[in-house]
C-alpha cells in the first residue's frame, strides 16, 4: 500500500514541464524581429538619436502625463508633469487612456496625429526629427501593464529602438521585443506637432480629421497654418483646399477663402459641398451672379448637399 | 406649501429639459446664412448618419459624469471633456471601463510572476528590467 501513495505526485512534474514547453514554444512562435521595406531602409541612417528630447521621470502610474511633457517639451511647451496630470490622469483607473492622451495635446496648442501601425512609420518619423509617443503592454494579454514610453531614436545595425520609458532614460530594446510589446495596443503611436508642420507620412483624410478636431477645440486661426500646410502638401485634394477655405473664411479673408474654394473645384469639380461654400463666400461678398453660378453646380449634383444647395439659391436675391 | 410649489415647478422643468434637449438636437446642422464646416463635410463624406451624430454630441454628458466618477478634479472636468473630438468622447462613453489604461502596473500572482519572468527572458514581455 504504501510505496503507492508516493507515485502519484511523481507523475505530474514531466507532464507539468512538457506543458511549459509547449507554452513557451507556442509564444515564442508569435515573436519575431520585424523586417523594414528596402524603400524604408533607403529613407534612414543608420542610427538616430534625438537628443534634445527631455526626460521626465515617470512617478508611480503616470507614464501618461510624462511622456505628455516629453514630446510637448520637445515641440517648445513650456508644461509640467506635474500641470499635465490632473489634465489627463484618471483616479479611478490609475492610468491614462488613449482618448485622453490626444485631447491633452490639443489642449496645449499641438496637433496629435496617429501614425499607422509599423515600425517603419515610427523610424520614418524619428528621421523626420519628431518624437514618437507609442502605446506597449508590456506584460501579456492575460496580465496587462499598460505603458506609455517616448521613442526618441534607433539603430539599424544592431536592431534597436531608443525610448525614454518609464525611469528610464534611453532606454534601449530589441526591435524584437518592443514590437511583441507594441503590437499588443494594436501598434497605437502618435506625434504632436505645431500647426503648420505635418507628420512625414500623411494619409490625406486622417490628417484633416486631425487638424479639423484641433480646429474645433482651438478656432481656426490657430489651426490655419496646418491647413494651408496640408493644402500646399496635397495641391490636387480638394477637401485639404476647402479646409483650408473655411480656415480662411471663419478668420476674416473671404477672399483668399474664395481662392482656395475656386482651386478645389478645378481639382475635383465633382465635390458639391466645395461649390456649395463656394456659392456662399462669394454670396457674402456681394457677388450675386457668380454666387449664383457656384451654387447651380451645387444643386446639380446629388448627395447630401443638394437640398442645402437649393435652398441657399432660393435664397439669391 | 413645498408640495405646492413642486408641482407648479415640475412641469416647468419638465418642459425646459426637453426643450433643451430639441435645441441640441437640432444643433449639428449648419445654419444657411453660414459655410459649411470642415467637419460637418467630413462627417457626411464618411456617411456619417445624424443619428449617429446626436449621439456622440450627447456623449459629452456621459463622460463628462464618468469623469466625476473616476476622481477627476471638478475643475478640470469641463476643460477635459471639451478637449476631447466628437469620436474621442463617443468611444469613452462606450467603453471607458474597456479602454487600456497606460499605468505601467501589473497586478499580476506570484505564478504569473513566473510565466511573465519565462516570457521576459524570451523577448517577449518586458515586466522585469533586470532580464534585458
Amino acid at each position: 500500500m504504501r510505496p503507492r501513495r508516493f507515485r502519484h505526485p511523481w507523475n505530474a512534474r514531466p507532464a507539468g514541464v512538457l506543458a511549459l514547453v509547449l507554452l513557451i514554444v507556442t509564444l515564442a512562435g508569435c515573436a519575431s524581429t520585424p523586417r523594414l521595406a528596402e524603400t524604408t531602409q533607403d529613407r534612414l541612417p543608420r542610427q538616430l538619436l534625438l537628443d534634445n528630447v527631455p526626460f521626465h521621470a515617470q512617478r508611480d502610474y503616470q507614464c501618461g502625463p510624462a511622456s505628455l511633457a516629453m514630446v510637448l517639451n520637445d515641440g517648445g511647451v513650456d508644461v509640467e508633469v506635474d500641470t499635465l496630470i490632473p489634465q489627463v490622469f484618471l483616479p479611478g483607473r490609475d492610468g491614462s487612456v488613449q482618448p485622453e492622451m490626444l485631447a491633452t495635446v490639443r489642449r496645449h496648442g499641438r496637433i496629435p496625429f496617429m501614425i499607422d501601425g509599423h515600425l517603419d512609420a515610427l523610424l520614418i518619423e524619428l528621421a523626420a526629427g519628431h518624437p514618437v509617443v507609442v502605446m506597449q503592454n508590456l506584460s501579456l494579454p492575460a496580465w496587462p501593464m499598460w505603458h506609455y514610453a517616448v521613442a526618441i531614436g534607433f539603430d539599424l545595425d544592431r536592431n534597436e529602438l531608443i525610448l525614454h520609458s518609464g525611469e528610464e532614460p534611453r532606454r534601449v530594446e530589441s526591435f524584437r521585443r518592443f514590437d511583441a510589446t507594441w503590437a499588443r495596443s494594436d501598434r497605437w503611436a502618435f506625434v504632436a506637432l505645431p500647426p503648420g508642420q505635418l507628420p512625414a507620412d500623411v494619409r490625406p483624410h486622417r490628417t484633416m480629421t486631425a487638424i479639423s478636431d484641433f480646429e474645433r477645440l482651438k478656432g481656426a486661426e490657430a489651426a490655419l497654418p496646418a491647413w494651408a500646410a496640408l493644402a500646399e502638401r496635397f495641391p490636387e485634394h480638394g477637401m485639404a483646399q476647402f479646409g483650408l477655405g473655411n480656415a480662411r473664411h471663419t478668420s476674416g479673408d473671404a477672399k483668399g477663402a474664395i481662392a482656395a474654394f475656386e482651386r478645389a473645384v478645378s481639382a475635383e469639380p465633382e465635390l458639391a459641398v466645395v461649390w456649395l461654400n463656394l456659392g456662399l463666400a462669394r454670396r457674402g461678398q456681394g457677388d450675386a451672379a457668380a454666387a449664383r453660378e457656384a451654387l447651380e453646380r451645387a444643386a446639380a449634383l446629388p448627395g447630401h448637399w443638394q437640398p442645402h444647395a437649393r435652398d441657399a439659391l432660393e435664397s439669391l436675391p | 406649501m413645498m408640495k405646492r410649489i413642486c408641482r407648479i415647478l415640475s412641469p416647468l422643468m419638465i418642459a425646459a429639459l426637453v426643450l433643451g434637449s430639441f435645441s441640441v438636437a437640432a444643433a449639428p446642422i449648419a445654419p444657411s446664412s453660414d459655410l459649411i464646416t470642415t467637419q460637418a463635410a467630413l462627417n457626411a463624406e464618411h456617411g456619417q448618419a445624424d443619428r449617429e451624430r446626436i449621439h456622440e454630441i450627447l456623449a459629452r454628458d456621459e463622460v463628462r459624469d464618468q469623469l466625476v466618477a473616476q476622481g477627476v478634479d471638478l475643475a478640470e472636468v469641463e476643460a477635459r471633456v471639451a478637449a476631447l473630438s466628437d469620436a474621442e468622447a463617443a468611444q469613452m462613453a462606450d467603453q471607458l471601463e474597456q479602454l487600456p489604461a497606460g499605468a505601467s502596473a501589473v497586478g499580476a500572482l506570484f505564478a504569473v510572476f513566473v510565466i511573465l519572468l519565462v516570457t521576459d527572458i524570451l523577448g517577449l514581455t518586458n515586466v522585469f528590467p533586470f532580464t534585458r
